[in-house]
């Protein structure tokens, strides 16, 4: 997918004068947010779970390149193929190339992240094969021509008007007015993709090195119709996704779901190891998993990073972001929103092109506290802003502008003794009887006046404290 | 990518030797256990379900609930196929599909439902028979079946779960095509937890018997991506049943 | 734990915000530690913890400010900060900043055991809870409602959700009533608030409206950067509504009468 992180500001800007998202972002505090936390406090030991599950993430990272090789071997002695694909290109290389020697005409998807980073759908539709999302979030959003709003509902952002308009337009379906109409005759319409489909694609949410097992978590059905229905199942993911053993698989399952829905378990947990076994009744004869890396490696090779690669794709830090819940998904300009879109998306297409990102934060850490596997987004973020600001290691990406970066070395200068301070001090008292009332500013000159919009200024006190201090 | 290029890049990611052999796991992590270790864990866990199968059905039944089945505590399995005739009724189903689970073979199914006209079939390939012949022909009984029943390999106290492995005999898809699904669990099947399922699985992978596919079913398929509302039955079964026997 | 009778001793980071914009918080802040027992002293030379560098990224401008931090603390038996980001900035971050400097590292993993947000502070340190008790007669006032802000940094870097509600739980003359959503950010965020302002004041709207659904006469928060947002807002708005540090609302209550300076 094309990346538009460079637009935030302007997109940020859309979402806010939006009356409808405005309206369903409402939804989530107190409903997904709060959802997962009932679900944690329902859980025994939450954070002790949280910590081994943290644990589970940190070793299997520390170790990929081991367990990377595992899972080669384990899913092919399944039966199944694995191919490592260096960037987007190459893993649509390899899922178009199988779709057309397969003579594919038709393929269901199940919900893949990493499948929109890939613009996988465009080069399938390039190769004259119909591509037919069937997560029902997913479905709407590609009859929309829209990108993901939410890592977990990607439509969340649309009114059930504005989805029967939708309808109305792409499917020559009548105005419906009930949302269960609405789904239902989504379920109609794929009905027959899932039953005609050449291919099945879906996402992987965990991959088991131990066994060469892929495990899928979903609510609809249409991932178990995705690698039940056709000859051919792919399986597209990060390769970030593996944990060591399916005995990992209980914890890991619970951190996802409970975070992702506030669900004790999701409606379907599949399990998949290679293709269907000579005695299976029915099932794929043939099954592949692409793992994927387009630019992980650098995630993986900056310690300070590196526990990105931690995160389960469970949408709690969206759900619990006071910035993400005033703008939403499309602000972020690519696949991943939200406090772990801020870090991924500018490390994964270009840091400085990304440069809002890190710097539309307050920094408040309610992303770190939700986040199941403990990861501590807000100190990335302030060395992605540290890395834009100085460019230590990626002296390609220093951006900070001049005035900013001068602003702080005359903060430094004026702050570095308490002499410094009283004259400066001094001399901005004398400045502020141009803009200062009754000890109020009510309109602060730039480059600080976007302050002034809604919110009044102090005035420096006549008197600062250490001059009141008798000790 | 090559893999071996590809698992070198990754190595050097991480700021080791290419050539450097790789990290055993920790004591800490799963994989340090023996093969002996987890067959005693496995062996442990089936004493367990038999000394405890009257706690686990009951805890069962109120997770199943919580989990949108519709639960049916059943103390024999003439009681339960009596049960099973009374969802056909009020279905109106007329085409039933069931799956080779030994715990429907005590149902005596055919019975019960004989004199309701319902067409009822075991979707199971007999091997004397083209395979493929058969496959497609079920293909085509299952898209427009009205119900599916199985009996499960496991169930979860935990989490009302319905544990499927696909298997000779038992379909991927019968559970999953009909807008119906009923699930027949017999006491001494329920699991605590989902660790409990895991390590029990583990067991069989070190056996070599993973097999190629396992669903946990909690309840009827949903969706809440329209405006967060529930709705149920959008790709799956609406409907789903869970049969307790004992 | 030291009871109020008892001679804990303490250094004041009256912090730069508090310094020179809110000095009458420092006073406050005084007045209340004193009044429990504390020996309270000022190191001078104290200007800024570099938290602004820092949270900007120019770690190089905010290491010299944090280096005379932790040299002109590091004889202090404790630490007391009136802030909640400026106490994590101390505790949290300098031992994050000086991660390759060893000797810098080693005063930062030092001070960060001694220092101590006020209310973490109070109730932690000094071991009082209650404060209700040492009210004098001339202090008792009108009962008031005041609602309460949880700071970010306090909430989730230091983890201190219960002291300041204790703390003010405690008085006789003030109800507590709580916000919807108190725990939600109020959209300062340091440069956020300039570099974003429209998403900074959308967060601080709802703020803004959460505060006043409580019908309370006062936020109270125990800091001065969320008040500047908050209280700024506020006054914007022409609420009535004020918007007072947690040393102030203890200080009304129990500070030392009359007042130390002219």
């Amino acid at each position: 997918m094309q990346s538009r992180i460079k637009q935030f500001p302007q997109l940020s800007s859309e979402a806010l004068a939006n009356d409808q998202i405005q309206k369903n972002l409402l939804g989530l505090y107190d409903g997904f947010h709060k959802a997962r936390i009932s679900a944690s406090e329902a859980t025994p030991n939450w954070d002790e779970l949280s910590d081994r599950g943290r644990a589970i993430k940190e070793h299997t990272i520390e170790n990929l390149d081991y367990y990377l090789e595992m899972v080669e071997r384990t899913v092919t002695a399944a039966g199944g193929k694995v191919f490592f694909a260096k960037d987007a290109a190459e893993a649509n290389k390899y899922v178009v190339d199988i779709a057309k020697v397969r003579g594919v005409k038709l393929v269901i998807k199940g919900k893949s992240m990493v499948s929109e980073e890939m613009g996988l759908n465009h080069e399938l539709e390039k190769a004259g094969i119909e591509p037919v999302e069937t997560d029902l979030g997913e479905y709407i959003i590609q009859l929309a021509d829209e990108t993901p709003f939410h890592i977990i509902a990607p439509a969340i952002h649309k009114s059930k008007e504005e989805v029967s308009d939708l309808f109305q337009e792409k499917l020559g379906t009548p105005r419906m007015t009930e949302i269960t109409d609405l789904a239902m005759e989504a379920r109609r319409q794929l009905r027959s993709k899932f039953i005609n489909a050449d291919m099945g694609i879906t996402g992987a949410n965990f991959i088991v090195a131990e066994t060469g097992t892929v495990a899928l978590v979903t609510n609809e059905g249409n991932g178990r119709m995705s690698s039940s229905m056709p000859k051919l199942h792919i399986a597209i993911t990060g390769m970030e996704k593996v944990v060591p053993s399916i005995e990992d698989l209980g914890i890991m399952l619970r951190l996802l779901i409970r975070s992702a829905t506030g669900q004790r378990i999701s409606s379907y947990v599949t399990t998949i190891t290679g293709p269907r076994k000579d005695d299976d009744e029915d099932g794929p004869e043939e099954f592949h998993l692409v793992l994927v890396d387009n630019g992980r490696s650098k995630l993986l090779a900056d310690p300070a990073m590196r526990e990105s690669l931690y995160c389960l794709r469970c949408g709690a830090c969206l759900n619990a972001c006071p910035v993400y819940r005033k703008v939403g998904g499309h602000a972020y300009g690519w696949v991943y929103p939200g406090p772990i879109g801020a870090i991924v998306s500018p490390m994964l297409t270009g840091l400085s092109d990304g440069k809002d990102l890190p710097y539309a934060s307050s920094l408040c850490g309610a992303c770190k506290e939700a986040c199941p596997v403990k990861i501590n987004i807000p100190r990335m973020l302030l060395y992605m802003r540290h890395q834009l600001a100085e460019g230590d290691n990626y002296p390609e990406h220093k951006s900070a502008p001049f005035g900013e970066a001068m602003t702080f070395k005359l903060w430094r200068f004026a702050l570095s003794s308490s002499m410094g301070l009283r004259v400066f001090g001094g001399m901005a008292r004398i400045l502020q009887k141009l803009v200062a009332k009754d000890g109020r500013i009510t309109k602060l000159p730039p480059p600080l006046s976007n302050w002034s919009k809604l919110r009044t200024f102090p005035a420096l006190a006549s008197k600062p404290f250490r001059s009141r201090w008798k000790g | 990518m090559d893999s071996k290029e590809f698992i070198a890049n990754v190595r050097r990611s991480l700021g080791r030797e290419v050539g450097a052999p790789p990290p055993a796991p920790p004591d800490d992590t799963y994989l340090a256990l023996s093969n002996q270790q987890v067959e005693s864990k496995a062996q442990a866990i089936s004493r367990d379900l038999e000394a405890n199968a009257d706690e686990y059905m009951a805890l069962l039944e109120k997770s199943a609930e919580g989990a949108g089945w519709r639960v049916a505590r059943c103390k024999t399995a003439s009681e339960a196929a009596n049960h099973i005739l009374s969802i056909v009724r009020d279905m109106e189903a007329t085409s039933v599909l069931f799956s080779g689970h030994s715990a429907l073979d005590d149902l005596h199914l055919d019975a019960a439902l004989s004199g309701t006209g319902v067409q009822l079939e075991a979707m199971v390939l007999d091997d004397d028979s083209d395979k493929k012949a058969q496959r497609d022909d079920f293909r085509l009984k299952v898209i427009n079946a009205d119900i599916g029943i199985t009996g499960v390999d496991y169930a979860v106290a935990e989490t009302g779960t319905a544990v499927l492995l696909a298997q000779k005999g038992v379909s991927r898809v019968v559970s999953l095509l009909p807008p119906v699904h009923i699930a027949v669990v017999e006491k001494g099947q329920v699991l605590p937890s989902l660790d409990e399922l895991f390590t029990l699985r583990r067991k069989e992978f070190l056996n070599d018997n993973l097999g190629s596919y396992m669903n946990l079913i909690s309840g009827p398929s949903r969706s809440a991506d329209i405006e967060y509302q529930i709705v149920t039955g959008v790709h799956g079964p609406g409907e789903v049943h869970m049969v307790l026997i004992g | 734990m030291a009871a109020s009778s008892g001679q804990v001793k303490a250094s004041l980071f009256v912090t730069c915000i508090i310094d020179q914009f809110y000095p009458e918080v420092g006073e406050s802040t005084v007045r209340v530690l004193q009044r429990l027992g504390v020996e309270l002293d000022f190191p001078q030379a104290q200007t800024c913890c570099g938290q602004p560098a820092f949270n900007a990224g120019f770690w190089s401008d905010a290491k010299p400010l944090a280096r005379r931090v932790l040299d002109h603390f590091q004889h202090s038996e404790y630490v007391v900060v009136p802030s909640g980001s400026c106490a994590t900035m101390i505790r949290i971050y300098y031992p994050e900043l000086f991660h390759d400097e060893p000797e810098s590292l080693q005063k930062a993993r030092s001070l960060a055991e001694r220092t101590f947000e006020l209310s973490e502070f109070i109730v932690d340190v000094l071991g009082i809870a209650d404060v209700g008790h040492l009210i004098g007669d001339a202090a008792q006032s009108d009962m008031q409602k005041v609602t309460y802000h949880e700071s970010c940094h306090l909430r989730r870097e230091l983890g201190a959700t219960t002291q300041s509600r204790a703390l003010i739980n405690s008085l006789p003359n003030v109800e507590l009533v709580e916000m919807d959503q108190a725990e939600v950010c109020c959209g300062f965020g340091g440069t956020f608030s300039v570099k974003y302002p429209e998403i900074s004041g959308a967060m601080l709207q709802d703020k803004l409206d959460r505060i006043g659904s409580t019908g309370a006469s006062s936020v109270v928060a125990c800091d001065c950067s969320c008040l500047m947002q908050i209280g700024g807002g506020l006054e914007k708005a022409g609420s009535g509504v004020q918007s007072v540090h947690l040393a102030k609302l203890l200080d009304d209550a129990i500070g030392q009468k009359p007042r130390a300076n002219g």
